[in-house]
């Protein structure tokens, strides 16, 4: 098991592994416990397989016995490796089904249930049957469960109401391919795209958009976009080939408030604590997820992780439990790791 | 709570003599001897003092005048009644009190932190007298009031005094209770005035008898063994127990102790030991504690509290942590000032794992009875930070590891991170041949093409043009403006070739550009429909009189009025008829429906123009309609005309000489005015 040895010492480490028999990508956490047994974790791991037939499987896990558990039946075909996948956000109350919602051509919504999956719907905006714009990513609104904005390679970001199943509305919003989107309140969205620039829009005033940052060199792409959640005044972006996290103030545009420098390769991606508003995760190629605590003052040296975990390889993706916030998922080649903060 | 008169069967029945003496004869400010508490053992408290410092009000019933003994032994035992009537209660004290008694406001600052003194205890080993105690050895403490707290665990109230003046009498008599301590700072100004006052620089313990005499005095004194000899000598009938010329500098900062002869003690020991808990401190220090400045009175009483800088710029930031004395209600007590932070303050020097569970009392303050009874213990970091943790967590409202701080690790069970540490090499530093964030850049560049339908449309062809919305980016800061003005720049290229490619129009803006654009637009496709249908038409015509190729000549008699339809046609509006062949072929033509009298029907065929015109007759405007064709570029080679009743017929069949289209309007337009000139 990897583990990380910077002490001598054999830490009786928490972290579980998750081994699957292909690559994966696409991550999700659960926001409630699953209904048989409280406290469970319900993560979704999508695969990434260059052709095709790719998959989606739900595994579930246990604190308290550090365990996971997968089930077989609850698996389903993705033609091509899913871009994102996500749970609905803040369910509070255990109930029978929860929804997963994964992008790739198309929006699907898929209902879990204890033993089986089925397939809601898709959520497609061509006007005709030949062509799609394939989706980057997409951010689920947890304040209005309903919403669901998806950014795409068309330059278009498309707000869906997915209990009607129909568009709300779709936004230009930038002269490149959106790669990903991130909401702040019911109501106001951010996205970066391929032209280096983070954009806010507001749905109430469609006209206008706001530039809060561009990249350094021009048209360099960013490729992430995370939203505090707790302090919605800061936002995370991470650029491409760049070993940087740059943090943003909303108040202050195009100044990033710090600049995370401590990822010996370029990063891949970022994730904000959900109960904390001063800790932010990165996990990079370097094969390292760094905790972060950002301070009040930013001293001349820049900023320092505050803890390192190191994993075998590449870390691809990373996700911070909301449910259970003292847990960090990664993954890199075909393994899934649980870390305890 | 009078228990002072207990202990002194153990000393010397002349010990407040003594202590007079002995305080006097060196000039300092106070004496107190503290002994082993017959009530609770393994604990000095204060058995009997003298006071000798700054006096502010004199009382005194009698007229006579006492000498300078008297007079101080006499302040030491109002001194003591004062803080006996205080610490009593909850009874009304003032009532029994004799007017001649001492009241809060008559004392100095000097005077309240010897009162204040006399409700201290200190378990043997901690504390000033408890480590002198303990180790058998003289103390001296110099700059005693800026020591840390640690080390002398009355230097805040050495420094600024108990300034309880204005608001102390209602809380104090609730406060002081047994063994118990009240400080009530006033923040803000409090250093400008009262520093200087109850400065106790100094301080001395010695071990004596049992117990350990303490002596304190406002001046900075170095220290000096023989002083403390002298005054050894001066009890002399007492046994010294413990009699030890080595005595023991404790540099209260950490630069003192280079001059000084005796072997110090090392502050770093010192330090270390104190250093976890300190360390503690200054993170309580570091999570942001919203109350900053003043507890609400109604702040449940947490397990340590943070004092910011009393003395103004003093950053002796100190979290000071309950013992297990009984707390008072003053922190609850509403405060009439906002600025007065209450500390309930105990013997600073035990550290004892806290009781928990102890929120949530309304009255505010734990009663700490069930805290008597955890153990004494001696430093016990575990337990500090099971304590700490406590604390923290009920502070910051979270359990979570994280915000808790990264001292804080490890409490329940291990993380699989560890601490950041600069410059530690990390495995995987293998050459980067790969393309940095690989799988990433598939997701986002590659997977969207590899979607077969995923020819990727643009929004336009989507139709998404109409349905989307393009918000135009908001300047917010000049750096961007860069990316906006190419985007400006772009489009309002784009415009200036629409222009150009449109009728002509003065304006140039972009609004009127684009109108000009769709009526043109809308123009064509008219022009293009009619030139559809008569297409239609022709080959239908054709069709049917292939056979007959005459040329049919028509003459306008009559024309009267509106349409006349020759031939087998249907009425069209407007100006129709094409023309396959050349003129010879027959031409269906509707007349135009206006009943004015000029009518010009002009219908063409590529550049063959076929002209009908009407107009009221008059000298020379045959010529004049020649010229006016001839200067459009129309080369007529028929013409048929008539005059009925003074209105000219004309057909006139034309070719089109020039270079490019001639427009049908401009010729009727011409020769209307030609027609009309009069």
């Amino acid at each position: 098991m990897e583990n990380s040895t910077q002490e001598s010492q054999p830490r009786s480490a928490n972290f579980i592994t998750y081994e699957s028999s292909y690559p994966l990508y696409a991550m999700a956490l659960s926001s409630m416990p699953s209904v048989t047994n409280l406290n469970h974790q319900r993560l979704a791991l999508g695969s990434f397989m260059e052709d095709y037939s790719n998959r989606v499987d739900i595994i579930s896990f246990d604190p308290e016995t550090l365990s996971i558990k997968t089930h077989p039946t609850l698996s389903f075909d993705h033609p091509y490796p899913p871009t994102k996948l996500m749970f609905q956000p803040n369910l509070k109350s255990p109930s029978s089904s929860d929804i997963l919602a994964s992008s790739g051509d198309y929006l699907r919504l898929w209902e879990v249930r204890e033993s089986s999956i089925n397939p809601l719907s898709v959520l497609n905006n061509s006007k005709t049957s030949e062509f799609c714009a394939p989706l980057t990513s997409f951010d689920w609104n947890d304040l209005e469960p309903k919403r669901i904005g998806t950014s795409s390679i068309d330059t278009t970001c498309t707000i869906w109401d997915i209990e009607k199943g129909v568009v709300e509305t779709q936004l230009i919003a930038h002269d490149k391919e959106v790669y990903d989107i991130a909401w702040c309140e019911a109501r106001v969205f951010a996205s970066v795209s391929a032209d280096g620039s983070v954009r806010i829009f507001d749905l109430r005033d469609k006209e206008h958009s706001m530039i809060i940052y561009e990249s350094p060199q021009p048209d360099t792409p960013l490729l992430r976009l995370a939203w505090n959640k707790q302090d919605l005044r800061y936002m995370a972006t991470i650029l491409m080939d760049s070993n940087k996290v740059v943090i943003l103030d909303i108040r202050s545009p195009t100044i990033p408030v710090a600049e995370l420098e401590r990822h010996r390769a370029s990063v891949n991606a970022i994730a904000w604590a959900p109960h904390s508003s001063k800790h932010i995760c990165s996990a990079g190629d370097d094969t390292q997820a760094l905790i972060w605590e950002l301070p009040t003052v930013v001293g001349p040296n820049g900023i320092d992780p505050l803890s390192v975990y190191l994993a075998g390889s590449e870390i691809n993706q990373l996700q911070w439990s909301a449910a259970l916030p003292d847990w960090i998922a990664i993954a890199f080649s075909n393994k899934m790791q649980l870390l305890k903060v | 709570m009078a228990t002072g008169v207990q202990n002194q069967e153990s000393v010397p029945k002349n010990l407040k003599k003594q202590l007079a003496l002995a305080v006097r004869d060196i000039q300092w400010g106070y004496a107190i001897f503290w002994s082993i508490s017959a009530r609770r053992p393994g604990v000095l408290e204060w058995a009997d003092g003298y006071y000798n410092g700054d006096i502010k009000t004199r009382k005194t019933v009698q007229a006579v005048e006492l000498n300078a003994d008297q007079l101080g032994l006499q302040r030491s035992e109002q001194l003591r009644e004062l803080y006996e009537s205080l610490s009593a209660g909850d009874s009304s004290p003032q009532a029994r009190r004799p007017s001649a008694a001492l009241s809060p406001e008559d004392l100095t600052d000097t005077e309240w932190y010897y009162l204040v003194c006399m409700s201290f205890v200190f378990n043997i080993g901690q504390g000033l007298p408890g480590r002198t105690l303990s180790s058998g050895q003289s103390i001296w403490l110099f700059n005693a009031h800026h020591a840390e707290s640690k080390v002398f665990s009355r230097s805040l109230l050495a420094k600024v005094g108990a300034c309880a003046l204005i608001l102390a009498k209602p809380i104090l008599v609730n406060t002081l209770r047994n063994d118990s301590l009240v400080y009530v700072f006033m923040a803000g100004n409090f250093g400008n005035r009262l520093s200087q006052s109850a400065s106790i620089q100094t301080v001395v313990c010695f071990p004596f008898s049992g117990g350990v005499i303490e002596l304190g005095v406002t001046d900075l004194v170095l220290e000096d063994l023989c002083l403390i000899q002298r005054i050894k000598t001066s009890f002399l009938d007492a046994p010294q127990t413990i009699g030890s010329n080595k005595s023991i500098l404790v540099a209260a900062r950490t630069g003192n102790d280079k001059d000084l002869a005796c072997p110090a003690l090392d502050p770093q020991i010192l330090d270390t030991k104190l250093s976890p808990l300190l360390d503690c401190e200054q993170l309580e220090m570091a999570s942001p504690n919203d109350s900053s400045d003043g507890f609400e009175p109604n702040h449940p009483a947490e397990d340590s509290f943070m004092i910011e800088g009393i003395n103004g710029g003093a950053s002796q930031v100190q979290s000071w942590q309950f013992m297990d004395e009984e707390f008072s209600n003053c922190v609850h007590h509403s405060l009439n000032s906002s600025d007065c932070i209450s500390q309930t303050f105990v013997d600073h020097g035990n550290v004892v794992p806290l009781c928990q569970g102890e929120k949530d009392n309304d009255n505010g303050l734990q009663d700490v009875e069930e805290c008597n009874k955890t153990k004494l213990t001696s430093l016990d970091l575990r337990s500090d930070d099971l304590h700490y943790q406590t604390v923290l967590s009920a502070l910051l409202k979270s359990s979570h590891q994280l915000i808790l701080g990264p001292h804080f690790r490890n409490s329940n069970q291990e993380s699989s991170f560890v601490s950041w540490k600069k410059n530690v090499l990390v495995k995987s530093q293998k050459a980067r041949d790969e393309t940095p964030q690989k799988l990433l850049k598939k997701i986002l560049f590659e997977v969207p093409q590899m979607h077969d339908k995923g020819l990727l449309e643009s929004p336009e062809d989507n139709g998404v043009r109409d349905a989307a919305w393009r918000p135009e980016a908001d300047e917010i800061c000049g750096n961007h403006v860069l990316s906006e003005r190419r985007r400006r720049e772009k489009i309002n290229e784009r415009f200036m070739i629409l222009k150009s490619l449109v009728p002509s129009n003065s304006k140039v803006d972009k609004v009127s550009i684009l109108d000009v654009t769709i009526e043109y637009l809308q123009d064509l496709e008219r022009r293009v429909e009619e030139l559809e249908s008569c297409r239609e038409l022709i080959e239908l015509e054709a069709r049917m009189k292939r056979k007959s190729q005459d040329h049919v000549e028509r003459t306008s008699d009559n024309y009267g009025n509106n349409k006349i339809t020759n031939g087998k046609k249907s009425s069209l509006s407007k100006r129709k008829a094409c023309d396959i062949d050349e003129a010879e072929q027959e031409i269906d033509y509707v007349i135009s429906k206006d009943g004015s009298t000029d009518n010009v029907t002009v219908s063409t065929n590529n550049k063959d123009f076929l002209i009908e015109f009407r107009c009221p007759f008059r000298e020379g405007i045959l010529l004049e309609i020649m010229d006016a064709l001839s200067i459009l570029n129309l080369d007529c080679h028929s013409v048929q005309s008539s005059t009925t009743e003074g209105i000219l017929s004309l057909t006139i069949k034309s070719k089109y000489k020039g270079s490019t289209v001639a427009k049908v309007g401009t010729i009727k337009q011409a020769l209307q005015r030609v027609a009309w000139k009069c």
